[in-house]
């Protein structure tokens, strides 16, 4: 019961605080507070109703005791009691650390670590965002809308510098190192689509030369320029951002891009 | 936590010092005169809990190694995902056990045996739970008189058998390259092959761990006046003091997995249309998301994987993944859980390798 104490506060204070979207989608946002406080009035009812129960359970307890399954001699027996103690007591120091965590750590984003591991732009999420097309339709005014999904899925489909000519982007990211290239960095978003955990990092390539003397990863930038040809010898995008503009943010209250 | 459980009982003895009064603790304590204390006593813990996580923002950012950090990350992101679909299908079993009539299941199922399983298969259409949703729904399904076979043809087809997975699976990939078709026919296809395997066991009884057999040997209805309100209070803690741990370690070694190994391994095996089928069905079962949404998330990896990849990742994930191993060890043996993730991957893969041949 304890347990389900600790995920409901947790979870009312993540979502009280605009903060449970650090973890889920927002389309899970209401189903989850719902459930969670009918959870809750649920162990209310065990803590209120429960109690006057105990004797029924102790008189359960006796024919469950009894193993169900084929008798099995006594030193297998124990040789498994031993491996299972240790599993217990593994699977008990696992649950606690993890109620601790979501008591005490303070909500936290994914870092770079996760994005680095995961590679950059190495899954097609950055797709889901406009396409080539749509952009040319589009004014001149909409670019600066674009987010590092929209400019990433454009950079996919196209390394024609010419469609990039004259655009200005004005994004949002947190630093991402690309590789061991002192030159360039990705200013990258992760792309949620369920929960955290299948979040996959987008990112667009800005060209700052010896960009380790002034930001760090994980660092959240603005930057806002214009695309060129990348003159970086060391990277792997043919076009990326030169900055004209950069300055460093606050981490945004929500991160990821859905 | 009096109820028989599974082998995690000390672990909820440590947590429960606070909360459950000492009568219920191993040995046969006194019976507490009044209920009120627990009452207060689980009021004054939550509102301890409350308290801490209040303050805990002033501890600031950065305590934790970047690793460390996105390994707490993704395993909170797991079980705040699948909580309330926990919590929904643990309401819906209570439904089912406690306030549904005694034959409503057994009245109007067939009863042969291979056309009953085939329409329990479609029971998912009408109780759409998320697969972490279906497990204790499964067993409310068993204590009203399905057999343990039949239970697991609704555990491995319901998730994949209902209307919120195949308006996603749609939304997703439209009719193309038979993705579609491939989960709906394999999802069904899978669950009544199962199904027909284990109705041929001669002990059924014996495929369920101890604890949960042990449940199921309860006669059904006790005279415990006080009546269904009682009886769902009461189902509510155990299934929940069942389910919470394995949720929590199904989840952390989610997040472990992910944590340890780089995507990029997976990714580059795409275009092979056999190592595809196989990366794919290595990735759903490390990734663990609930079915609702899994198409959505796979969408990206289309254009990167052959199609029967995305087929054997969309029939696999839904049925047997890290977390759903962890939350099924509460009802069914090891023995069984590694037969069954034998049968159904190669079941799923031969899938996928078919939808290969012919993309």
């Amino acid at each position: 019961m304890l347990l389900t104490l600790v995920v409901g506060v947790s979870t009312l204070w993540l979502a009280a605080t605009g903060q449970l979207i650090l973890y889920i989608h927002p389309r899970y946002v209401v189903f989850t507070v719902i459930m969670i406080a009918i959870g809750m009035v649920l162990s209310l009812g065990v803590l209120a109703l429960v109690p006057a129960r105990d004797d029924h359970d102790h008189e359960h307890e006796a024919p469950g005791e009894a193993p169900a399954g084929p008798r099995r001699p006594r030193r297998r027996r124990r040789g498994r009691a031993g491996l299972r103690g240790a599993a217990v007591t593994v699977g008990a120091l696992v649950t606690v650390g993890i109620a601790v965590a979501l008591v005490v750590l303070p909500p936290a984003t994914l870092t770079s670590a996760t994005a680095g591991q995961r590679d950059v732009n190495s899954s097609t999420a950055s797709l889901n965002g406009t396409t080539v097309a749509d952009a040319e339709a589009g004014d001149a005014d909409a670019y600066k809308s674009f987010s590092v999904l929209d400019w990433a899925g454009l950079l996919r489909q196209t390394s024609d510098l010419a469609f990039f000519e004259g655009k200005t982007a004005d994004v949002v990211g947190f630093v991402v190192p690309a590789g061991d290239d002192p030159d360039t960095f990705y200013v990258s978003r992760f792309v949620v689509t369920c929960c955290a955990v299948d979040a996959q990092p987008v990112g667009v390539p800005v060209q700052l030369d010896d960009w380790q003397s002034q930001l760090q990863a994980d660092e959240w930038v603005d930057v806002s320029g214009g695309f060129r040809a990348n003159q970086s010898s060391a990277s792997t995008d043919p076009v990326a951002l030169v900055p004209d503009s950069l300055e460093k943010v606050g981490q945004p209250s929500d991160p990821y891009l859905y | 936590m009096s109820a028989p459980l599974l082998h995690r009982d000390p672990s909820h003895d440590h947590h429960d010092h606070g909360v459950v009064a000492p009568g219920r603790g191993p040995g046969r304590g006194p019976r507490r005169a009044s209920r009120t204390p627990l009452l207060v006593v689980g009021g004054a813990v939550a509102l301890l809990l409350l308290v801490v996580r209040l303050a805990s923002p002033a501890l600031g950012p950065g305590l934790l190694p970047d690793v460390a950090q996105d390994f707490v990350t993704l395993t909170i992101s797991v079980i705040v995902e699948s909580m309330p679909f926990v919590l929904l299908g643990i309401v819906l079993s209570i439904i089912v056990q406690v306030w549904l009539p005694q034959a409503f299941f057994t009245s109007w199922l067939p009863r042969q045996p291979l056309l009953r399983r085939a329409v329990i298969s479609f029971l998912g259409m009408f109780l759409p739970v998320c697969e972490c949703g279906n497990v204790p729904l499964a067993r409310g399904l068993v204590l009203k008189g399905f057999t343990v076979s039949e239970s697991m043809t609704f555990l491995l087809a319901a998730p994949i058998l209902n209307p919120i997975t195949i308006i996603t699976t749609h939304q997703a990939f439209g009719w193309s390259d038979g993705i579609l078709v491939a989960r709906l026919l394999g999802g069904f296809l899978i669950a009544n092959l199962i199904g027909w395997l284990y109705s041929r066991h001669p002990d059924p009884e014996s495929l369920l761990t101890k604890s949960f057999a042990a449940e199921c040997a309860l006669p059904t209805d006790h005279a415990h006046g006080g009546g269904r309100l009682r009886e769902s209070v009461e189902l509510f803690r155990r299934e929940m003091s069942t389910m919470m741990p394995a949720l929590f370690i199904g989840a952390a070694i989610a997040g472990g997995i992910q944590t340890a190994v780089p995507r990029s391994v997976l990714v580059t095996l795409g275009s092979n249309p056999v190592w595809s089928v196989l990366a794919m069905m290595v990735l759903a079962f490390v990734i663990s998301l609930c079915s609702n949404v899994d198409a959505f998330f796979v969408l990206p990896f289309a254009t990167t994987f052959m199609p029967g990849g995305i087929a054997a990742f969309l029939v696999f994930g839904p049925i047997i993944d890290v977390k759903m191993l962890a939350l099924l060890r509460t009802t069914y043996r090891p023995k069984v859980l590694a037969q069954l993730t034998l049968v159904v991957a190669l079941t799923s893969a031969a899938i996928g390798l078919v939808v290969n041949f012919f993309a």
